[in-house]
């Protein structure tokens, strides 16, 4: 059941013009940022070598774009999953899926997983681009696993969150205003701790701590956990958003 | 002078919209019934903001049954409809669906229902053929099923033509008929149709008609409308819902049956409440009459020899088009708070 929700999602998505233009643009960003940062990397790179445990190309090239495209997610994802949900409920497709032996869980996790594919694409243009320089450079592929797997637990927390809220409204444009709004609000919330007080719940709260940890090749669990928790309850509170569609409040 | 004595069997009568004889119901080839009801509502009850829209509804629906749910909108139609398929839980009461109950088992009480919502949720980037198998696989069918199953219901709604048209190029009518389709995917015991032929041509209509009429060989069918003489045409049993409340069920053939006459020449004081097979009758004006009959065959009869007795010409006697119409007024209408 789960399966055959997703599909359609999938599907729905595919054909949409929507899902193209962001990987057109998610590409065509990237590409730019990664020229760049390879410009920067040969620039320097006379003076990189005569540093003792000098950075490589991973950390130089790599990481940065990995560190690009997470912001562009932000942009992203709450446009791709915006129309997940509050489109059922505006067209009314939400009452064939209640009318039929499907729980809120399936229809949440197959949602889950149909934006999922999507995501999937856009993650692997993420990886392959950095993947070319292992033609002519050394890689570190702990470094560079470690960011794309910080990537991915972002990109999903992003996608869980973009549900919930897609549940949420009908509007599908509110959907996406919100989704934007707390995840860059996530994203800057130890902006307060950089003017010099020290507040560690925010520091906690801040995805792009944890995303920097990770990224840089520091697996924590505080992070993993994270990540881990945003995703759950937020997929929890989108299942508990259509159950109360239809048990009395 | 138009008159027979067998009004059931002559078609000389003028008739204003409305067949003769015995009425065009489905009671008379109705299949047997068995004692359980395919659908059972309990005291359904039902808020919206802190106010009360459903107060107590039960209905009970046999195999081969066509209810024709009626009331004036904001009765609690569409809420009823979709608290029987599901969509939404009552805050009291219970459904059950083949003896599934709605609350407790989901899953097989769905498994049993078909159900069309007043809009037609469908997917308009996909085509007749891809939408029809995410339902079916919606509804657990494996992948032989639900090839059988989309043919079948294809066929039966008369869809297999656009299979492969996205529905977003599709008429309204072919829309709504793929909505029927999908409700009728998976052989389900009990349908649910909310409104099935609102906004169609008449030439749609008729379609739909066809395809509902055809389903209550095996099917029992809930059928909300506006549309009096679709009741009539299509439905074995009415319920007519007013401010929440199931203010009349009963089957058709038992409805209140009514007639109007138009008698030339003067006829004062008549006793309508005397003549045999009349329960009241009012004056039109100009000679005509509506009479609200028990026996319409024996008030006919009653009526034509009345004439003769008093010498007056009967020149027209036909079956009221609106008795149906008459009790949904009656029910429903002079009610400020509708328009509150």
């Amino acid at each position: 059941m789960i399966r055959i929700i997703a599909l359609r999602e999938a599907t729905a998505l595919f054909r949409s013009p929507l899902a193209w233009s962001v990987l057109a643009m998610a590409q065509f960003v990237l590409a730019f940022q990664f020229l760049a940062q390879i410009e920067t990397y040969l620039h320097f790179a006379d003076k990189l070598r005569k540093m003792p445990e000098a950075p490589g190309v991973t950390e130089v090239i790599m990481t940065p774009t990995i560190g690009v495209s997470a912001v562009l997610m932000l942009f992203f994802i709450p446009v791709i999953t915006m129309s997940s949900l509050s489109t059922e409920r505006r067209s009314g497709t939400l009452a064939l899926l209640y009318s039929s032996p499907v729980t809120s869980w399936q229809i949440v996790a197959g949602k889950y997983l149909g934006i999922s594919a999507l995501l999937a694409v856009l993650w692997v243009i993420v990886a392959l681009m950095p993947l070319t320089l292992a033609w002519g450079a050394a890689i570190d592929f702990g470094l560079y696993l470690a960011g794309l797997l910080a990537l991915f637990l972002l990109m999903s927390t992003y996608a869980a969150v973009g549900l919930m809220f897609s549940a949420m409204f009908a509007h599908s444009s509110v959907a996406a205003i919100m989704t934007f709004g707390v995840l860059s609000g996530l994203w800057l919330i130890d902006w307060a701790t950089r003017l010099g007080q020290d507040v560690t719940l925010f520091n906690y709260l801040s995805s792009l701590n944890h995303f920097q940890r990770l990224a840089h090749g520091m697996l924590v669990t505080t992070d993993l956990a994270y990540f881990m928790i945003i995703i759950a309850s937020t997929l929890y509170l989108t299942t508990w958003r259509l159950d109360g569609d239809r048990k009395p409040l | 002078m138009l008159v027979s004595k067998n009004p059931g069997v002559n078609a000389g009568f003028k008739i204003p919209g409305a067949p003769l004889g015995k009425r065009p119901t489905l009671a008379n080839n109705v299949a047997p019934m068995v004692d359980d009801p395919l659908l059972r509502a309990q005291n359904l009850i039902r808020y919206y903001h802190g106010r009360q829209v459903l107060h107590g509804i039960d209905l009970e629906l046999h195999r081969g049954e066509v209810l024709g749910f009626l009331g004036p909108n904001g009765a609690g139609k569409s809420t009823t409809m979709n608290i029987l398929s599901g969509v939404l839980a009552p805050h009291q009461g219970r459904v059950s669906i083949c003896g599934h109950d709605m609350t407790q088992h989901p899953r097989l009480a769905k498994g049993q229902l078909g159900y069309l919502p007043e809009v037609p949720p469908l997917y308009l980037d996909a085509t007749v053929d891809e939408y029809l198998q995410y339902c079916a696989g919606l509804r657990g069918l494996d992948r032989s099923q639900a090839a059988a199953a989309m043919v079948k219901s294809k066929k039966e709604c008369d869809l297999t033509s656009v299979g492969s048209r996205l529905i977003r190029n599709l008429s309204k009518g072919f829309r709504q008929r793929v909505g029927i389709a999908q409700a009728l995917l998976h052989g389900p015991q009990v349908v649910i149709l909310d409104e099935p032929t609102s906004g169609l041509d008449p030439n749609q209509i008729r379609a739909v008609r066809a395809t509902i009429l055809a389903l209550t060989q095996n099917h029992a069918v809930i059928l909300s409308t506006h549309v009096l003489s679709e009741v009539q045409a299509l439905c074995s049993r009415v319920a007519i819902l007013h401010h929440g409340r199931i203010a009349f069920n009963q089957r058709i053939d038992q409805t209140p049956d009514a007639m109007q006459i138009h008698l030339a020449g003067a006829a004062p004081g008549l006793q309508w409440d005397q003549v045999a097979g009349v329960r009241n009758g009012e004056s039109l004006g100009n000679g005509r009459y509506r009479l609200e009959v028990t026996d319409f065959d024996a008030a006919a009869d009653a009526v034509t020899r009345l004439a003769v007795e008093q010498n007056l010409a009967l020149r027209e006697l036909s079956r009221d088009a609106s008795p149906l119409e008459q009790v949904f007024v009656d029910l429903t209408c002079n009610d400020e708070s509708d328009f509150a």
